[in-house]
């Protein structure tokens, strides 16, 4: 007898980290709301401060992020493929790649520090320290997860921690454009 | 060219990118905020229908690729209405 399919079952990988994805994606999502709800008070201020951030910083960060991304995703077709020593240098480089993000995220933030900007500044600093910071820890965690999983290689292990970095991915391609781009 | 569904998707996002890239120098060109402000956020929802498609592998789970690109289509509706409406008292 066949058992009829749920649609759960289409969802690749695990629910508990569809669970997750979602919930970070509303959170991050809240956040950025919060943030253009906060711009239509003061919509002077919010362009006067983002004009102050380093928009070729973050986009050449998305292009960082997306190959990133691609890496970690093609060393789940690579496991799967049984082309194990490939899929952990996959992911080693999607780590490094990781660490670039951050040391381009390091720099802009110390950029700022040297102009006396910081979270007390303004509103628009308040919210971008917040939304930025909190995804940068999600990167830092993600890094840690690409290691660990380059180091338990088995596919499922590959998937789930692969989907968590490709979440960080699509929560920076909507931050990106509302906080440096939507002037 | 690549037949490879991943290379495909990954050359798409940095072509999208490069996108924002132009556009985020248009703006500051003078461009009109609500005409670069909708290519923004289209480029953003093609992005972010592309990694949940090719990346995240909904590509193959067509009920919850529907749901999350409404979602997603939704949310960046909401956005570029806030953005408009912030612009207007500025």
């Amino acid at each position: 007898m066949t058992q009829k399919q749920s649609v759960l079952d289409e969802l690749p990988g695990e629910l508990i980290m569809w669970i997750f994805i979602i919930s970070e994606l509303l959170v991050f999502g809240g956040g950025l709301v919060a943030f253009l709800s906060a711009r239509i008070v003061d919509p002077v201020m919010f362009a006067e401060s983002q004009d102050l951030l380093h928009r070729t910083g973050a986009a050449l960060n998305t292009i960082v992020l997306v190959t990133s991304g691609f890496l970690a995703a093609q060393a789940l077709s690579l496991r799967k493929m049984g082309e194990r020593v490939k899929a952990r240098l996959s992911l080693i480089v999607a780590a490094e790649l990781g660490v670039v993000f951050l040391v381009i995220k390091g720099v802009e933030y110390a950029d700022k520090a040297a102009q006396g900007i910081d979270i007390e500044t303004n509103t628009f600093f308040t919210l971008y320290y917040l939304l930025t910071g909190f995804h940068a820890l999600h990167v830092v965690a993600g890094v840690v997860i690409l290691l660990l999983i380059a180091w338990k290689d088995d596919p499922e292990n590959i998937e789930t921690g692969g989907s968590f970095w490709h979440m960080v991915d699509l929560v920076w391609v909507l931050l990106f454009p509302v906080i440096y781009l939507l002037g | 060219m690549t037949k490879d569904p991943l290379t495909k998707a990954w050359i798409w996002l940095v072509v999208l990118s490069a996108g924002s890239a132009v556009v985020a120098i248009l703006v500051s060109m003078g461009v009109d905020r609500r005409i670069a402000g909708a290519m923004i956020l289209s480029l953003a929802l093609l992005k972010s229908r592309t990694i949940l498609s090719q990346y995240l592998g909904l590509c193959n789970a067509p009920f919850w690729r529907r749901g999350m690109n409404i979602a997603l289509a939704v949310f960046c509706g909401l956005v570029f209405v806030l953005y408009l409406v912030g612009g207007t008292t500025a």
